[in-house]
């Protein structure tokens, strides 16, 4: 008997051995999985900096660069100290009460004091025990990175829409403010498990459309219209002129970095953690596998892609921008889309961005330089649109909440001004500032010489810098540009309106 | 809402295991005060960058326009205007001189 009893201890405690070694095994396989999504995810950094440096003009290339280089600087310590304790304790709204552990919109899960360790607030703080070293635990800090990399990438969005006339600090101020405080208050309540969107209103944005592009579009727009224009860039008419990018390979490779950095953000979007889930969950813990979101961001891409292209009419930079505006599209329901259904909505998703661009370019006479608005911010919302539509009654979260189109649409009128909203006041008020903008000399001759007192490619010569007129002509910009300056400084007309050639003026109805 | 988060028992037994040698972390005894310190000296730097952000650029920028300024490449606020065509040494950077 006592044999037998010893028997049976020592096959418990194997067991419970077995368990606890599975179990590390598993959490050290999901920190790697989360680890790896990062590596990848840097990619869409460098393919920021690829696509915008290639956007700007020559003179312009290593301020446009320098922007993508410095958001890393600024905002991962910004959404270190403040940014991830956001997205912990933000999730009702507001910031937790002492002593209100749930129940309103401003009762969090708590913040001040030692009950604010319980749960996943807790965890967030900057002085927390999962954000140092810490043998016990495998996931937070990755967690954290994923979530870093997601900010990065909301404040690299605005950033080419700016090129070639914001200042660097301002833009990084901005990046800030919409890296590490507006995109991830949304995430917080719309992107999570535990937002009131996604408990109250079954909100589904799995993959971000609105929760990262559309608010950064809209975060954008707000900037773009205390920004104004680039010295040159509409006529007295109010015509679009284009200025040529230095490099459109490099935009293009730019592009195709980005594209492949997607694959990273998607993955991890999903949370795996195989012996306390069950498989593959979406950010809201709805089950999802990872093949599934990758089929339909492959697919997305194809749809944009054409889209692009025959709304373009074959225009390189809105045929690659389509595929990226298809992807984003599909983004919200691509945890539950078939792939037949992601074609079709990112085949119009990439429609939608050149139209729109277009419309924002000409009729607002917005000068975006990158297509961010249109691309990011209208096909952003625009994907968690179709969700309403296209995945109405599918359950969302714990607490299996049904989608609904009412509840995407209390989504982006909560997101719309959240987004919009900071980016306009901030811009405004660095405006008032005149902190916003570079001085109109700085900007003619270019940033480069002001930033950085050199000239990024001295070996090769210099060449008439273009402009492409409204009718198609491309011209030698100098005479233009001059004018434009002159007219700003006698009060004539806006920044960035100026005769198409000069004596024109006289011309313009 | 959730009233709870469903493996609130995983994270917080997570929480009460913490290894110790962490640089400044919270020690055995649970003081933080490293940790406090460390976390406001961060914060403090970033703020300072970002001021430093603002100001050196802004000495960068005024200094550059006035040189051009005095460089006689661009009319006083005010001034009269050039007239058409690139009468005066490039501003963005072509050669229009040709023995440049």
């Amino acid at each position: 008997m006592a044999l037998a009893a010893d028997l049976v201890v020592l096959a418990q405690a194997t067991a419970e051995e077995l368990e606890g070694s599975l179990s590390l095994d598993s959490f050290v396989l999901a920190e790697q999985f989360y680890f790896f999504t990062v590596v990848i995810m840097w990619l869409i950094h460098a393919g920021f900096m690829a696509y915008e440096a290639g956007a700007a003009r020559r003179k312009n290339i290593m301020s446009t660069a320098m922007k993508n280089i410095l958001t890393i600087a600024v905002v991962t310590p910004s959404f270190y100290y403040f940014g991830w304790y956001i997205y912990g304790c933000f999730e009702q709204g507001g910031p937790g009460l002492p002593g209100v552990s749930n129940g309103s919109f401003l009762g969090g899960a708590g913040h001040n004091g030692p009950a604010a360790l319980e749960g996943f607030c807790g965890l967030t703080a900057p002085w927390s025990d999962a954000m140092g070293p810490n043998l016990q635990d495998h996931i937070s800090a990755v967690f954290f990175l994923a979530f870093l990399l997601f900010s990065w990438t909301t404040a690299s969005i605005m950033s080419g829409a700016l090129i070639e006339r914001i200042r660097l600090s301002a833009y990084l101020l901005l990046a800030v403010l919409l890296g590490s405080g507006v995109w991830i208050m949304d995430a917080a309540w719309g992107w999570s498990a535990g937002g009131w969107l996604t408990t109250r209103f079954g909100f589904h944005d799995a993959i971000a459309s609105a929760v990262v592009h559309g608010v950064a579009g809209a975060f954008t727009l707000g900037v773009l219209l205390n920004l104004g224009p680039r010295i040159g860039k509409y006529d007295m008419a109010g015509r679009a002129r284009t200025f040529r990018g230095h490099n459109t390979h490099l935009t293009l490779m730019g592009l195709m970095l980005i594209f492949t950095g997607f694959y990273g953000f998607y993955a991890a979007c999903l949370v795996i953690q195989s012996t306390t889930f069950p498989g593959w969950l979406n950010i809201y813990l709805s089950p999802t596998t990872l093949g599934s979101i990758a089929f339909v961001i492959t697919v997305g891409f194809a749809g944009g892609f054409t889209g692009g292209w025959f709304a373009s009419r074959g225009d390189p930079f809105w045929t690659l921008s389509g595929g990226l505006a298809g992807v984003i599209a599909v983004s919200a329901g691509a945890d539950v889309y078939h792939p037949s259904l992601a074609y079709l909505l990112a085949a119009s998703g990439g429609m939608l961005a050149v139209y729109a661009g277009t419309w924002i370019e000409r009729r607002l006479r917005l000068d975006d330089a990158v297509g961010a608005v249109a691309v990011h911010g209208v096909c952003g919302f625009y994907g968690v649109f179709l969700v309403g539509i296209f995945a109405g009654g599918y359950p969302t979260g714990v607490n299996n909440v049904e989608t609904s189109f009412g509840g995407q649409l209390m989504g982006m009128m909560a997101f719309l001004p959240l987004g919009f909203l900071p980016g306009f006041i901030a811009a405004w008020i660095l405006k008032k500032l005149n902190l916003l903008r570079v001085p109109p000399e700085v900007e003619l001759e270019g940033l480069d010489m002001a930033e950085f007192q050199q000239d990024f490619f001295p070996e090769f010569e210099r060449v008439p810098e273009t402009v492409v007129l409204p009718d198609g002509e491309e011209v030698d910009s100098a005479a233009i540009l001059l004018e434009a300056y002159s007219q700003l400084h006698n009060g004539h007309g806006e920044r960035g309106a100026v005769a198409a050639r000069p004596g024109d003026e006289r011309r313009s109805p | 809402m959730i009233d709870s988060f469903p493996w609130e028992g995983i994270w917080s037994d997570l929480g009460e295991e913490i290894s110790t040698f962490w640089t400044f972390g919270p020690g055995e005894d649970g003081s933080r005060t490293g940790t406090y310190v460390m976390t406001v000296l961060g914060v403090a730097l970033m703020l300072i960058a970002l001021g430093a952000f603002v100001w050196l650029e802004q000495r960068k920028l005024a200094a550059q326009q006035a040189l051009l300024r005095a460089a006689g490449g661009f009319p006083a606020p005010g001034g009269v205007p050039p007239g058409p065509g690139p009468s005066q040494p490039p501003l963005a950077g072509p050669a229009t001189d040709p023995g440049d």
